[in-house]
């Protein structure tokens, strides 16, 4: 992802009234084409009751631009999305070094611990 | 000046659910709070791994005790419009009055958690008694006091005569004026006002700034409020109760002047349901595919669902992003610069629920 343009683009949202309503994460379970899987990430704005969505679909290379410095309440979201979905967001405002929720498992929604968990219950997905 | 760092909870008596913030201190004065979740951490949102879409509401339902009719609503309305399911007006209307009734629980339980926590024992046990008549009207109308699943994909599971309903408005008829003294207490006692006037103050640039949500951001005058916004209430007086002040008073004074609010539009509500026998519910057929999000306002402010389908019966992805969760930035904002001693009370005032918060 192009980190300038896509904090610009919430720095539009910022600007305009937009309240940050939702960051979302979704795996994508590994295939042939992508053996690590991904992770959706969705960025949702909020204004007058309207939604508008950014949404970047990033691998476990892939680092992602912490928003925290234009919406402040999007470290918990962000220490979120890397401790349960292992998405590698930098620059936090507020970095819980992976402390914030106490879960066993390591990253345990990542796309490959997902696939995981499903191949041991014997469940196609 | 030396810090110090206070650790507050898990467990603490102005809390009734585990959450942690270690407190960095000069002197009495807080000057720092950093919040740790995770002890009722369920992965309630990962059991769409092996729950089936039809079952899924059941999971929804106990994310929270409080506002389980509204997540199990929350839920069946997402998994609709993936299906381009239309539910019958008369369980539109049903499900609005469960969800009133909810937020009138859900406040006056926290009034009286609050009235507890500054000293007013009997008003504590004042605010619960009216409570209980709210709880037997779910008792009596779906069979739980607590978690009711009355919702299902399609509309609800029970229907509530006329007769009963006209009953309920004249309970909640009953339940107005006993609210009447309580919240007198509310707004007057000097003790009461005293102890909450002018402390935890969120501005409205504050509040806009931590996107809070709820009572916490229409006691810091921004009129943010899902059921005045969105469709769900279209054709109803909705209009937000906001107070200005952004302290813990306007925060408890917001919740008092919601639950007369409620009252009202339950009296709406019934006046244009439908009369006699009518469907409650259609029958689904077809599995979701797509993806959508769903706005709710709950007692403590705006939930989002987001739910994903691929055309089986296991939904891909259920997220469910609860008011408190939205509120922790405004809430250890508040902490800053108080005084140790007011950190329980100002915390309480933001109403938290960590099981929605960590699900």
């Amino acid at each position: 992802m192009d980190s300038v343009v896509f904090l610009d683009k919430v720095r539009g949202y910022q600007r305009d009234g937009w309240r940050l309503a939702l960051v979302n994460a979704t795996s994508v379970l590994p295939s042939p084409e992508m053996p690590d899987g991904a992770v959706d990430v969705s960025w949702s704005f909020e204004k007058g009751g309207q939604l508008e969505h950014l949404r970047e679909r990033v691998t476990s290379e892939d680092e992602v631009p912490s928003v925290s410095d234009v919406f402040g309440s999007a470290f918990l979201y962000e220490n979120e999305l890397r401790e349960l979905f292992g998405v590698r967001v930098t620059g936090l405002n507020v970095d819980f070094k992976g402390a914030l929720y106490r879960a066993q498992e390591r990253v345990p929604f990542s796309p490959r611990a997902i696939r995981a968990r499903l191949d041991a219950k014997g469940k196609k997905s | 000046m030396k810090r110090t760092i206070v650790l507050m909870g898990p467990q603490h008596p102005a809390l009734p659910e585990p959450l942690v913030l270690d407190l960095v201190l000069e002197d009495e004065r807080v000057v720092d709070a950093i919040p740790t979740i995770g002890y009722v951490h369920r992965g309630l949102e990962a059991m769409v791994e092996k729950v089936e879409f039809t079952e899924f509401g059941m999971v929804a339902e106990r994310i929270c005790g409080i506002c389980s009719f509204m997540h199990g609503m929350g839920y069946a309305m997402a998994v609709e419009d993936l299906m381009k399911v239309e539910i019958p007006e008369r369980a539109r209307g049903l499900r609005l009055v469960w969800a009133e009734l909810s937020r009138i629980h859900s406040h006056l339980l926290w009034l009286g958690l609050a009235a507890d926590a500054f000293g007013f024992e009997n008003l504590f046990m004042h605010c619960w008694r009216i409570r209980e008549q709210i709880l037997d009207i779910f008792e009596r109308t779906t069979g739980g006091r607590i978690i009711f699943s009355v919702n299902r994909i399609g509309g609800v599971k029970r229907d509530i005569d006329d007769n009963t309903l006209a009953g309920i408005v004249a309970k909640l008829g009953e339940v107005e004026e006993s609210f009447v003294g309580a919240a007198r207490v509310f707004t007057e006692d000097p003790s009461i006002r005293h102890r909450l006037r002018g402390l935890g103050v969120l501005t409205r640039e504050d509040a806009i700034a931590a996107d809070a949500v709820g009572p916490m951001a229409r006691a810091s005058g921004l009129p943010i409020d899902v059921r005045a916004s969105g469709p769900l209430y279209q054709g109803l007086e909705v209009e937000p109760v906001v107070e200005v002040e952004g302290d813990c008073l306007a925060r408890c004074l917001v919740r008092v002047r919601e639950i007369p609010r409620s009252i009202g539009l339950i009296r709406q509500l019934v006046a244009r349901m439908p009369r006699g026998s009518h469907p409650v519910d259609v029958p689904v057929k077809g599995l979701p595919k797509g993806e959508t999000f769903i706005r709710l306002e709950q007692p403590r402010g705006e939930v989002v669902y987001y739910l994903k389908a691929n055309g089986t019966r296991l939904l891909e992805r259920f997220r469910a992003r609860t008011p408190t969760f939205a509120n922790i930035p405004a809430m250890i904002k508040l902490v800053k610069g108080c005084e140790l001693a007011d950190v329980p009370n100002i915390i309480l005032t933001i109403d938290p629920c960590i099981s929605c918060t960590e699900r």
